[in-house]
C-alpha cells in the first residue's frame, strides 16, 4: 500500500513539474483564460446594479452627490492604473524596488479612493462630514449605496490582493518571466477602475438633481 | 481512525464554531456601536456568514490558497490518502475531478430524495379538500423548501455529471483548476445545511420569493438567501472551470465539433451559469440588504405628498427571473446531451446531425437569456413587453425541435436495443415533449392569462424538469455505472424502476395539468371542493408516491450492486467514447498517456474507424 | 437528389407512419381536450383564450404524434433482432432534413405570435362603462364604485364592458375570476387594471392568484354578475344604505 502512494505521489509530482516551462505556459493560458471569465461573470453583477439605477431613478433623476468629491476620488482611482501598470512594468524588468513602491503606491490610491467614498458620499463619520444620503430613506440612497457599496468591496478586495502580492514579492516571489500573481493582481485592479468608469456617470452625471423633502 | 479525520465533520465543526462566533461577534459590535444586543436579522446573517466560512476553514476548501497567500508551494495530492482508508477521500478535500464528481452526483441525489419527500409530505395534504396536518404556514414552508431542495439537487446533479465526465470526455488529465472545482463544491455543503436550517424559522413564498411578501416573513429569509447565494457562487466557479477545460484542455485533434456531443450541452449550459447566476445572486443580496438595513430596492415608500420614492416589487422579478429562466435550460441542457450521447450507443449509428445539435445547444442557451419576462405577462409590466416576450419565448421552440427531429433520424435505420439507460433515454424524450409542447400554450400571453399560477404550469414545469433532467440523469447513472463501481446494476430492478416511473410520472403531470384547466390555483395549501378537483388531486398524490417509491428501488439497487453486481470490464455498451476505452473503474490517472483523436465521435457502422488512438508507452 | 440509405428512402415506412400520425392526431386531440377542460367562457374577454388554446391542444396533438409515433415505429421495426451482430446504418445526417425541422417550426411560430398578438388584443381590451375598483390585501378583498359605493362582494351588470382597477394595500395579489379569463396582479406602488364583460349571469368566484402569504388560500371574494335591472337596483339600495349611514354618524 505505502509504495503504492509513493509511486502515485512521485507521478503526480512529475506531473506537475512535467516539461517544465512548457507546463507553466500553458497554465498561464489557462489562468488567462479563467480570470477573463470570471470578470465576464462580474460583467453581468455590476450591469445588473446599473440596470436597477435606470429602473429606478429613470434616466432623468439623479440624487445630489458631492460633485467635487466624485471628481476626485474618480481621477486617483485612474491615475492608481497607471501605478499599477508602472509597478507591473517594474516587475518584468526584475526591478523589484521600484515595484514596491509603485504597488504600494496603487494601494495608497486605492485606500484615498476608499476613504473618499466612505468619508464623503456615504457620511460615515460624521464628525468630518456629514453625508447627504442614507441607505434607508429613499430609492437614491439605497441605490448610491448599493453600487459604491459593491464597488467599493471590489476595491477592499484588490487592496488585500496587492498587499498579498506585495509581501510575497518582497519575500523573493515572482521573477520577469513568472509573475502570474503580479499580473492577475493587476489586471483585476484595472478591471475595477473599469467598472467605476461606468459607474461614475451613472451616479454623477447622467439625469437632472432632485432634492428630495426629508419625511 | 479518529472521527474528525473526516474533513466533513470538521466542516460541521467549523460551521457550528463559525455560527456562535459570528454571533457574538455581531453581538458586541452592536454593543460597540451603541445599539440594542439583540438584532435577529443582523446576527443570524453575521452568524452564518461567518458559519460558511468556518465550515469552509474547517474542512480544508481553502488551506491550500492561504499557504499560496504566504508563499508556500502546495502540490496537488493525487490519490487517496496515505494514512486513512480509501472511501474517506469521498467525505474531505480532494482534488481529483472524479472523487469531485461522485461527491456532487451523491450530494444531488441525497437532496433529490429529500426535496421529494417534501413533496409527499404537502401532497398527502392535497390528497383531499380541507387541512388536516399541515397548517398554511407550515404548507408553504414545504412548498417552498420543496422547490429549492429539489433545485438545488438539479445544480448539483449536473455539477456530478459535468465534472466527472468532460474530462473524461475530451481525454484531459483534469479539471483545469483542481482546487477550485473542490471549493466549488465543498461551499453547496455549508449552503445546504444553511438551506434546511432555514426550516425551522420557516419561509413562505414559494422559491420566487417575490417582495414585498418575503421581506415579511420570519428570519427564515435571510437563511434561505444566504444559502442561495453561496449555491449560485458554486454554479459560477463550477462553469467558469468546465469552459476552461473543454476550451484549453482538449488533446490534439480534438476540435470543438469532434468533442462528445454531451461536452457541447455542458459548455451550453456552463455559459448560462458563468453570467446569469449573478443576477439572482443579488437579488436575493438586495432582498437581504432590504430586510436587515431597509434599503428600499423593492418596497414603495411614499413620500408627503404620495409620491413614491421607495422602490419597485417588478424590478425583482425582472432580476430574478433573468436568472431563473436560463435557469431551466441550465437544467435540461445537461440532460438532452445525455440523451444524444446515449442514443447513438444503443442505436449503433452516428448522432443524426452532430452540428445542428451541438450549436442547438448554443442557441437555446442564447435566445434564453431574452425571454425571461414570459414569467411577468400578469405582473403589471408595460404592456408591449407582453408582445416581445411572447415572441422570444416562442423562437426557443425552434432549437428544441431540432434536436428531437435529430433524435428520431438518429433512431431510424438503427439496431435498437433496449437495457435501462435506453429506457430511460426513451422516457426522458416524450417526457420532455409533453413538458416542451405545453410551454408555447404559456407563452402566448393570452392564454396564460388564464394559465399562469395555475397548476397547469405546475403540471408543465414538472414535465420538462423530469423529462430534461430527472430522466436523463437516471439514464446518466445507469449508463455510467458500470464506469464508476467496475459491476453492473441489476437489470431487473432497473426495469422496473422505468415501468413504475414512467407511468407515474404520466399520471401526476397530466392530472396537474388537469386540475390547471379546471381552475386549482398554485400553492394553495386547500382548495374548494366545489371545484371538482378533488379526484384528480388524489391521483396527483398517489403517482407522486409511486415515483417515490421507484426512486427508492434504484437506490437499493445501486447500493447493492456496488458490491454484488457482475463484473462489467472496460466496456459493456461498446461505446466509442474514450472513457470506455480505459479500465472500470477509471484508475487514479484515467489516461496513462495522452491520447489523440483521429476520427468522427459517432461512426457506428464504418468498419475500421475509431474515434481515438491511445498513445503507445513510451511516446510522450 | 439526396442520397439517402435504405430506411430512409423506403417509401412504405413513411406511408405507414403518415398514416398513424394523423390517427394519432385526431385521438390525442379529443383526449387532450376532454381531460383539459379549460374553465374561461363567461366573458368576453374569455374567447379568444378558449380559442387559442383548443387551437394549441391540437397543435400539440400534432407535434407529440408527430414525435412519437416516429419513435416508436422506430422502436419496433428498427429493434436489433435475435442474433443479429450488426450495426445501424452510416449516416450522420442531412442538412435538407436540418433546414426544413428548422424552417418548418420557424414558420409556425411565427404564425402563432402573429394570432399570439390578435388574442392577446381580445383577451385585455374592452371598454369602461362600468367601473370599479378593487383592493387586495392580506387577505381579503375590498370594492368600491366611482359613486363611493363600497361593498365585499363584487356586482356587474351582464354584457356590460367593465373595467377593474386594482390596487394592493401590501404584498402583490392577484385578481382572478376562472370563468372570465385573464388574471391581472395587484401590485404595491402601482395601478393595474383588467378589463371584463361578462356575459354569464351567476355567481363566480374571486381568487387571489399570486401567493401572499398565510391566508394566501383563502384569500376569495363573491362576485355576482346580474341583468342590467337588477344591478341599477343594487346600486341605488347601497348608495341609500351608505347615505343613512354617513347622516346618522
Ligand atoms: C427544465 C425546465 C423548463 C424548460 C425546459 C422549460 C421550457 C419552456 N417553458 Fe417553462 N417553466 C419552467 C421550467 C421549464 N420550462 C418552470 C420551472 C416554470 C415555472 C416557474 C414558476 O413560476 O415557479 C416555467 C414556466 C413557464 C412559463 C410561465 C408560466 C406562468 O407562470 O404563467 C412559460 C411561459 O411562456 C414557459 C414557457 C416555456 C417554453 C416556451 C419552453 C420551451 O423551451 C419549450 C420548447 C420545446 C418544445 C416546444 C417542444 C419540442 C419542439 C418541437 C417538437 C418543435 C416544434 C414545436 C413548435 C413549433 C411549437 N414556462
Ligand atoms: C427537481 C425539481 C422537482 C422535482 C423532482 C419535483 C418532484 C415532485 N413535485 Fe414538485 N415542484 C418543483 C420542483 C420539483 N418537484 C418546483 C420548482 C415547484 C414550485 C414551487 C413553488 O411554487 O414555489 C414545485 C411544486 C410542486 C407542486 C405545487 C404545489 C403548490 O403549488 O401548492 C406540487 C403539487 O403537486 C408538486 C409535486 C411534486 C411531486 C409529487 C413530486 C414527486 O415527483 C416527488 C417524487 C419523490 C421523490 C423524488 C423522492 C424520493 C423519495 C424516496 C426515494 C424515499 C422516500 C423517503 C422517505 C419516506 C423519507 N411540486
Ligand atoms: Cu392575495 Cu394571494
Ligand atoms: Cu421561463
Amino acid at each position: 500500500m505505502a509504495a503504492v502512494t509513493t509511486t502515485a505521489q512521485a507521478a503526480a509530482l512529475h506531473h506537475d513539474t512535467h516539461a517544465g516551462h512548457d507546463n507553466y505556459a500553458a497554465q498561464l493560458r489557462m489562468n488567462r483564460l479563467g480570470l477573463w471569465l470570471f470578470f465576464i461573470s462580474e460583467a453581468f453583477l455590476f450591469g445588473g446594479l446599473l440596470a436597477t439605477r435606470f429602473f429606478l431613478w429613470g434616466a432623468d433623476t439623479r440624487p445630489e452627490l458631492d460633485q467635487t468629491i466624485g471628481l476626485i476620488v474618480t481621477s486617483v482611482l485612474l491615475i492608481s492604473s497607471v501605478s499599477m501598470r508602472l509597478a507591473e512594468t517594474a516587475m518584468e524588468r526584475g526591478n523589484r524596488r521600484a515595484f514596491s513602491i509603485f504597488i504600494l503606491l496603487t494601494a495608497l490610491f486605492g485606500l484615498i479612493f476608499l476613504g473618499g467614498v466612505m468619508i464623503y458620499e456615504w457620511g460615515l463619520f460624521p464628525a468630518i462630514y456629514k453625508g447627504h444620503l442614507t441607505p434607508w430613506d429613499n430609492k437614491y440612497g439605497a441605490v448610491v449605496f448599493a453600487m459604491t457599496g459593491m464597488h467599493a468591496l471590489h476595491v477592499i478586495s484588490g487592496i488585500v490582493f496587492i498587499l498579498i502580492v506585495w509581501n510575497l514579492a518582497r519575500k523573493g516571489s515572482f521573477s520577469p518571466e513568472r509573475h502570474w500573481g503580479v499580473e492577475s493582481c493587476a489586471i483585476y485592479w484595472h478591471y475595477v477602475d473599469v467598472v467605476w468608469i461606468f459607474f461614475y456617470p451613472a451616479l454623477y452625471l447622467i439625469g437632472n438633481v432632485v432634492h428630495i423633502a426629508a419625511h | 481512525m479518529r472521527l474528525t479525520s473526516l474533513g466533513l465533520v470538521r466542516g460541521l465543526i467549523g460551521y457550528f464554531v463559525g455560527l456562535a462566533v459570528g454571533m457574538a461577534a455581531v453581538v458586541i459590535l452592536r454593543l460597540a456601536f451603541g445599539m440594542s444586543a439583540w438584532d435577529q436579522e443582523a446576527v443570524w446573517v453575521g452568524g452564518l456568514i461567518s458559519a460558511i466560512i468556518g465550515f469552509l476553514l474547517g474542512v480544508g476548501a481553502m488551506s491550500d490558497w492561504l499557504k499560496w497567500t504566504r508563499g508556500i508551494e502546495t502540490p496537488l495530492h493525487h490519490g487517496p490518502p496515505a494514512d486513512k482508508p480509501a472511501w474517506t477521500r469521498y467525505f474531505g478535500v480532494d482534488y481529483n475531478h472524479k472523487v469531485i464528481g461522485i461527491q456532487y452526483g451523491v450530494t444531488g441525489l441525497f437532496l433529490l430524495v429529500v426535496g421529494g419527500s417534501f413533496a409527499l409530505v404537502f401532497r398527502t395534504e392535497l390528497a383531499d379538500s380541507g387541512i388536516s396536518f399541515l397548517q398554511a404556514g407550515t404548507y408553504n414552508t414545504f412548498l417552498s423548501m420543496h422547490a429549492w431542495v429539489a433545485l438545488a439537487s438539479i445544480l448539483l446533479g449536473i455539477g456530478g455529471i459535468a465534472n466527472y465526465l468532460v474530462p473524461l470526455m475530451i481525454g484531459a488529465e483534469d479539471m483545469a483548476f483542481p482546487r477550485l472545482n473542490a471549493f466549488a463544491y465543498w461551499i453547496n455543503v455549508p449552503a445546504i445545511v444553511t438551506l434546511l436550517i432555514s426550516m425551522l424559522f420557516g419561509w413562505d413564498s414559494g422559491w420566487t420569493a417575490y417582495p414585498p411578501l418575503s421581506l415579511l416573513g420570519p428570519v427564515g429569509y435571510q437563511m434561505v438567501f444566504l444559502a442561495i447565494f453561496t449555491i449560485g457562487l458554486s454554479s459560477i466557479l463550477g462553469s467558469l472551470n468546465l469552459i476552461v477545460t473543454m476550451l484549453m484542455m482538449r488533446p490534439k485533434g480534438m476540435t470543438l465539433f469532434r468533442m462528445p456531443i454531451l461536452c457541447w450541452a455542458i459548455l451550453a449550459t456552463s455559459i448560462i451559469q458563468l453570467t446569469a447566476t449573478q443576477l439572482i445572486g443579488q437579488a436575493f443580496l438586495m432582498l437581504s440588504f432590504e430586510r436587515s438595513l431597509g434599503m428600499p430596492f423593492f418596497k414603495p415608500i411614499y413620500d408627503a405628498a404620495g409620491v413614491n420614492i421607495g422602490g419597485q416589487p417588478i424590478l425583482f422579478q425582472h432580476l430574478f427571473w433573468f436568472y431563473s429562466h436560463p435557469a431551466v435550460y441550465v437544467f435540461v441542457l445537461p440532460g438532452l446531451g445525455v440523451i444524444s450521447e446515449l442514443l447513438p450507443v444503443f442505436a449503433r449509428k452516428p448522432l443524426f446531425g452532430y452540428r445542428w445539435v451541438a450549436l442547438s445547444s448554443l442557441a437555446i442557451a442564447l435566445v434564453g437569456f431574452l425571454v425571461w419576462g414570459h414569467h411577468m405577462f400578469t405582473s403589471g409590466y408595460q404592456p408591449y413587453l407582453r408582445v416581445v416576450f411572447m415572441i422570444s419565448t416562442l423562437l426557443v421552440a425552434v432549437p428544441t425541435g431540432v434536436k428531437f427531429f435529430s433524435w428520431l433520424g438518429t433512431l431510424w435505420g438503427g439496431r435498437l436495443t433496449f437495457p435501462t439507460p435506453m429506457l430511460f433515454t426513451l422516457g426522458a424524450i416524450s417526457v420532455f415533449l409533453i413538458g416542451g409542447l405545453s410551454g408555447p400554450i404559456l407563452a402566448t400571453a393570452a392564454t396564460d392569462l388564464f394559465l399562469h399560477d395555475t397548476y397547469f404550469v405546475v403540471g408543465h414545469f414538472h414535465a420538462t424538469i423530469f423529462g430534461g433532467f430527472v430522466f436523463p440523469f437516471f439514464a446518466a447513472i445507469y449508463y455510467w455505472y458500470p464506469k464508476i463501481t467496475g459491476r453492473m446494476y441489476n437489470e431487473t430492478l432497473g426495469k422496473l424502476h422505468f415501468w413504475l416511473m414512467t407511468p407515474g410520472f404520466w399520471l401526476m403531470s397530466l392530472a396537474q395539468m388537469t386540475a390547471g384547466t379546471m381552475g386549482m390555483r398554485r400553492r394553495i395549501a386547500d382548495y374548494d371542493p366545489a371545484l371538482g378537483v378533488e379526484n384528480v388531486q388524489l391521483l396527483v398524490t398517489i403517482a407522486g408516491f409511486v415515483i417515490a417509491f421507484s426512486i427508492l428501488i434504484m437506490i437499493y439497487n445501486l447500493f447493492t450492486s456496488a458490491e454484488i453486481g457482475v463484473l462489467a470490464g472496460n466496456n459493456p455498451w461498446r461505446s466509442r467514447s474514450p472513457e470506455w476505452q480505459i479500465p472500470s473503474p477509471v484508475p487514479e490517472h484515467s489516461y496513462a498517456k495522452p491520447i489523440a483523436v483521429v476520427g468522427e465521435p459517432y461512426d457506428y457502422g464504418l468498419a475500421g474507424s475509431s474515434y481515438i488512438a491511445m498513445a503507445g508507452a513510451g511516446d510522450d | 437528389m439526396l442520397k439517402l440509405p435504405q430506411s430512409y428512402a423506403d417509401r412504405k415506412h413513411f406511408l405507414i407512419v403518415g398514416a398513424l400520425v394523423v390517427i394519432g392526431t385526431i385521438v390525442l386531440g379529443f383526449f387532450l381536450l376532454a381531460i383539459l377542460p379549460i374553465k374561461a367562457q363567461a366573458s368576453v374577454q374569455a374567447e379568444p383564450i378558449r380559442w387559442l388554446f383548443q387551437l394549441h391542444i391540437w397543435l400539440i396533438a400534432f407535434l407529440f404524434s408527430l414525435v412519437v409515433v416516429f419513435m416508436l415505429y422506430a422502436l419496433l421495426v428498427f429493434r436489433r433482432r435475435k442474433h443479429d451482430d450488426s450495426e445501424g446504418e452510416h449516416f450522420e445526417g442531412n442538412t435538407a432534413l436540418e433546414v426544413i425541422w428548422t424552417v418548418v417550426p420557424l414558420v409556425l411560430v411565427v404564425i402563432f405570435s402573429f394570432i399570439g398578438v390578435q388574442t392577446l388584443r381580445g383577451a385585455t381590451s374592452g371598454g369602461d362603462e362600468v367601473q370599479v375598483k378593487a383592493e387586495g390585501f392580506q387577505w381579503s378583498w375590498a370594492f368600491s364604485y366611482p359613486n363611493g359605493v363600497t361593498s365585499a362582494e363584487m356586482v356587474l351588470p351582464v354584457n356590460k364592458p367593465a373595467l377593474i382597477t386594482l390596487q394592493s394595500r401590501d404584498v402583490i395579489h392577484s385578481f382572478w375570476v376562472a370563468e372570465w379569463g385573464p388574471k391581472q396582479d395587484l401590485v404595491p406602488g402601482m395601478t393595474t387594471s383588467l378589463h371584463i364583460t361578462p356575459t354569464e349571469i351567476g355567481e363566480f368566484q374571486l381568487a387571489c392568484a399570486e401567493l401572499c402569504g398565510l391566508s394566501h388560500w383563502s384569500m376569495t371574494a363573491k362576485i355576482r354578475v346580474v341583468p342590467e335591472a337588477e344591478y341599477t337596483a343594487w346600486m341605488e339600495e347601497m348608495l341609500a344604505a351608505q347615505n343613512t349611514q354617513t347622516a346618522s354618524r
